[in-house]
């Protein structure tokens, strides 16, 4: 079998503070094959933005403090790369799209200027050929008259081209990795289809692995092919994306899914997760979720669960996993 | 009738108290950054000179007649020494010089605050018209230099006190009406008020009840620090001997030690004294503006402290955080890992 | 588009400009009836009829003889023409001649600590955001309160008395004998440097730390913008970042502040320049205000004025070039 893109165990990130430490990132392992698409899903302040971040070594020591024990990237070891070492990585085998491109590109430099600075970076180009490849680049992510939008700044484009822009300078020279950091949150509905439909085209036909952190299922339903459940800093479970939508274990996935409205649904409104994601210096004993869970019982109060495997395409982080009746009768 | 009169007393007594509660709020705040103390126990001991002057200082400041010693170096009959052309005492007139420069400053200060608040949320929330004119005025106010503008108007309209506090706030109060200004842009915006106005109730109201609260840290702050500029601003009209001419202030004190030739007889204490004056009155103000400011906006806060943080973190402590992350680690690997199909009945 | 923002703001310059003239001109009738009144004061030892001929002669002089809406016109057309009128001093010199002769020297001072507070401000405040929260960073915060604190005037006769008085490094006060003197040789350049040097020293300590304090604001504040992290996470060096990124959009708000800071720097000026018996504008003003010479002072303020709105108009241009964002009326 192929080696993975990536192969990433016991991510930890913690923020000291004055106050105390945040533990933002609890020992996360995540795997992504080739070509792939894994969602890492989240109410947000669970730390998969951070767990993003820290693939690609963004998180800056200080405020953080980060171990990982393994991180493979590409069959290279990345764990110990220097920061120089990991700015020939970035951009180039490794890419990020931004929630928001309004923030995330810079407003007085052209869109174009921003997407030629990483082929004048990484590849052997004088600006003219840049230019020509920035165009191209356009091109493929679906800008109508690319050239001259490339000459626009930022604020000039509307909200869904602005995004293509961050998703042109991703794939500017086709990454292994695409980290995607809630690429269409700030999208209308109708403009967030049309990116997610390029995204995912872009990232099928050039085998591309994806990394897609998000906080909407809709999104993870259309794009991912494995999903990791993230809550208060670990994984709470990670099943295939048929597994999980059909037969979630973790009463967390269960409340999440239950959460989106459905038209199929009978009952009117759509249920609640009670409660919030408990703050990040303050955890509770045990499971973290068991404030939240209708499920608990005195141990969950008391240990924290592992991550185990149920079957071939789940694993879960639950001392009392739900819909398993229908996994034995099955078996 | 007097039912009604009852509540409305209460409802006073309930704000008045809500009001102090928010003040005793502020100052325990304050009081909890190590900062924050120094320029609260400043100011207070100030305030206490100035209130106690005639108490503290051992002389007559303004006697100018009577005395025999002048140009004394410090010692312990005068602990600042005597000034050289006249003899006053340098410690008594550095004490009643708390008075001119706390008084001018605060009431400035507090005065600027109420117009840039008025001015600034009528401009924010009426908008139009009376906007237009009021942020013209601030654009004026902002370009004429302002050293030169109040010497032109005491020259105009006298030395008094009052009137020089009056020229103040005419000049001060325009870069505070527009930041108030901007603030209440945004807040008109939001939710509340957008439910208060279709409550129906008259834009006086929303403006006293609903808006002018959103303003309030901004207007403690600033008052804070314009109390620190006008007193800079103070003693130099004073020091250019453009003050009130019949009070004792530090920005006078210096002037005068420049006339009376300190800089030539190297009575160096004549200078420094009403220096650190100064100092330490427009420090302590802008101590609290600036913590004020550190506690209002948190953002600054965090970052600030940061280095001092990591220093002192213990290595220890950290691993062994990162080591608790583990625990279900041993667990897995121990005999007593869960068979997920053990547990899924129990509940079921 | 930009140059429909820029014929805007210059007409809205003209229009502030025109305002503060407005106000020059009724200042001086703020409390009296007569304008005469406040050019020349009733004298104790003299009598009515007298002091009637003296305000009758008075109004003649200064064109107080029509009434006031045409004395406004003709005070506009004066200024527009350059004309503000005659000081009070004796031979009566025309104001303009006046302001001419000192301004280069007022302008000398000022455009050096303009020049060393913005090249030493941006050093030491980018300096200080690098090093954000560590020492360097807390001393620069620490610095700017304690200079806040100490007003330029009290460090000017701090300077006067020790490198002055005490060990005689620089002249305590201004040779008298520079104006004369001076020409543009190297003698005179020297002459002029050592003169210069400790009002511009008391005055480049605020200044520097005043613009050290914004340069690291605006840093520290687009240090933590997310197109920050984009551009690392395009793998972009360092320099790149720091250089392309990071400076040029900090240098907004230092733009923006600069144009505001000169008015007060010339303000502040008027003091340190009577400490040192400098030969500038400063001087010329207190000395007005000492005369009551209301043409002379009105004609400074105005002056002062017009260079604080020249130095608005000319960053907020600036601005427009550094920031495609302006449009027309968006700025502000």
């Amino acid at each position: 079998m192929e080696e993975p893109t990536l192969r990433m165990r016991k991510l930890k990130v913690i923020f000291p503070s004055g106050r105390g430490i945040i533990r933002a990132v609890e020992g996360v392992d995540i795997d992504i094959e080739k070509g792939e698409c894994v969602a890492l899903v989240g109410e947000s302040g669970c730390g998969k933005s951070v767990t993003s971040r820290s693939i690609m070594k963004l998180i800056d020591s200080p405020p953080a403090l980060t171990r990982v024990d393994e991180l493979y990237f590409g069959g290279k070891d990345i764990k110990d790369f220097s920061e120089s070492e990991m700015r020939k990585v970035r951009g180039k085998e490794m890419a990020m799209i931004f929630q928001d491109a309004m923030e995330a590109l810079n407003p007085v430099i052209t869109c174009g200027k921003q997407i030629a600075e990483i082929f004048l970076r990484h590849h052997d180009m004088d600006k003219k050929e840049a230019r020509r490849e920035t165009v191209k680049a356009l091109e493929l992510v679906g800008v109508p008259e690319p050239a001259s939008r490339a000459k626009n700044y930022p604020h000039e484009l509307s909200g869904g081209m602005r995004q293509r822009v961050l998703l042109a300078m991703a794939f500017a020279c086709m990454p292994k990795l695409i980290l995607a950091d809630e690429p269409t949150t700030s999208l209308d509905v109708t403009i967030q289809a049309q990116v997610l439909n390029e995204l995912r085209n872009l990232q099928k036909s050039h085998d591309v692995s994806l990394l897609l952190v998000t906080h909407d299922l809709s999104v993870v339903s259309n794009l991912a092919d494995k999903v990791y459940v993230m809550y208060s800093g670990k994984i709470v479970e990670k099943a295939s994306l048929r597994q999980l939508f059909e037969k979630p274990h973790h009463p967390y996935s269960i409340g999440l899914l239950n959460s989106v409205p459905k038209l199929s649904d009978e009952e009117s409104g759509f249920e609640q997760i009670p409660g919030t994601v408990p703050h990040p210096m303050r955890k509770p004993e045990g499971c973290y979720f068991h404030p939240r869970c209708n499920h608990a019982t005195e141990k969950c109060k008391k240990e924290m669960p592992p991550l185990s495997a149920i079957n071939d395409e789940s694993e879960v982080r639950c001392w009392h996993p739900r819909n398993m009746e229908r996994e034995e009768a099955m078996t | 009738m007097k039912k009604r009169q009852d509540a409305l007393h209460i409802r006073i007594k309930r704000q008045m108290k809500r009001r102090i509660q928010g003040l005793v709020y502020f100052i325990k705040r304050l009081w909890a950054h190590p900062k924050g103390k120094i320029g609260l126990s400043v100011v207070t001991f100030l305030v206490l000179v100035a209130l106690f002057a005639p108490i503290i200082a051992p002389f007559d400041p303004y006697d100018i007649t009577e005395r025999a010693e002048k140009g004394l170096s410090p010692r312990l009959q005068h602990p600042l020494g005597t000034t050289i052309n006249t003899g006053q005492d340098i410690f008594s007139m550095l004490v009643y010089g708390t008075r001119v420069s706390l008084v001018v400053g605060i009431t400035s200060g507090l005065s600027i605050a109420m117009v840039g608040a008025i001015l600034g949320v009528t401009s924010g929330y009426i908008g139009g018209f009376v906007d237009n004119l009021i942020m013209r005025a601030v654009d004026v106010l902002l370009v004429i230099p302002s050293l030169p503008l109040v010497i032109v108007l005491t020259n105009v309209l006298g030395r008094d006190y009052w009137i020089i506090i009056l020229i103040f706030v005419f000049l001060g109060w325009g870069g505070l009406a527009r930041t108030i200004r901007s603030l209440v842009l945004v807040i008109k915006n939001s939710n509340y008020v957008r439910a208060a106005e279709l409550a129906g109730a008259s834009r006086w109201r929303i403006m006293i009840k609903h808006i002018l609260p959103g303003t309030s840290h901004l207007l403690i702050m600033s008052t804070a620090l314009s109390t620190a500029g006008i007193m800079v601003a103070e003693a130099g009209l004073s020091f250019l001997g453009l003050g009130d001419p019949t009070a004792i202030s530090w920005g006078r004190m210096l002037a005068q030690a420049q006339e009376g030739g300190a800089l030539l007889f190297g009575a160096w204490w004549w200078i420094i004294a009403p220096g650190i004056g100064i100092f330490l009155a427009v420090f302590s103000f802008m101590r609290i503006g600036i913590v004020l400011e550190e506690i209002l906006n948190p953002k600054m806060q965090a970052s600030a402290g940061i280095f001092k943080i990591f220093k002192s973190l213990d290595s220890s402590y950290v691993e062994k955080v990162f080591d608790s992350m583990d625990e279900e680690d041993r667990q897995k690997t121990g005999a007593v890992a869960p068979q997920p199909s053990a547990h899924s009945w129990e509940d079921v | 588009m930009k140059k429909g923002y820029v014929i805007k703001r210059i007409l809205y310059s003209v229009f502030i400009l025109f305002v503060v003239t407005t106000l020059n001109f009724f200042i001086p009738r703020i409390g009296v009836d007569d304008p005469a009144e406040r050019y020349y004061p009733p004298q104790g030892n003299m009598s009515d009829a007298e002091y009637e001929v003296i305000k009758q002669l008075t109004r003649e002089e200064y064109g107080f003889d029509v009434s006031t809406p045409e004395q406004y016109l003709n005070y506009l057309g004066d200024v527009a023409q350059g004309d503000f009128g005659t000081s009070f001093r004796s031979g009566n010199p025309a104001v303009t001649g006046l302001i001419a002769d000192r301004l280069p020297w007022t302008l000398t001072l000022s455009a050096t600590t303009l020049v060393l507070g913005l090249i030493g401000g941006i050093l030491f405040g980018v300096f200080a955001a690098t090093k954000r929260g560590r020492w360097q960073d807390t001393t620069l915060l620490n610095m700017s309160t304690i200079m806040t604190a100490l007003p330029a005037f009290f460090i000017a006769l701090i300077l006067s008395f020790y490198l002055g008085f005490e060990f005689e490094i620089f002249p305590a006060y201004t040779n008298p004998n520079l104006v004369g003197d001076f020409s543009f040789s190297l003698d005179g350049l020297q002459m002029l440097a050592r003169n210069a040097a400790l009002p511009i020293i008391s005055m480049s300590f605020g200044s520097i730390i005043g613009y050290a304090q914004t340069t690291r604001n605006a840093v520290i504040a687009v240090t933590n913008e997310d197109y920050i992290v984009t551009a690392r996470a395009k793998g972009l060096p360092q320099r790149s970042i720091r250089y392309k990124h990071t400076l040029r959009n900090s240098l907004l708000p230092i733009v923006t502040s600069l144009g505001f800071s000169i008015g007060g720097l010339l303000g502040g000026q008027v003091v340190i320049e009577q400490i040192f018996n400098w030969h500038g504008m400063g001087t010329l003003f207190l000395e007005a205000n000492e005369m009551n010479d209301y043409p002379l002072m009105m004609a400074i303020m105005l002056l002062l004025s017009a260079f604080t709105i020249l130095a608005i108009l000319v960053t907020d241009l600036v601005y427009v070039l550094l920031d495609p964002r302006v449009t027309v009326g968006e700025k502000r």
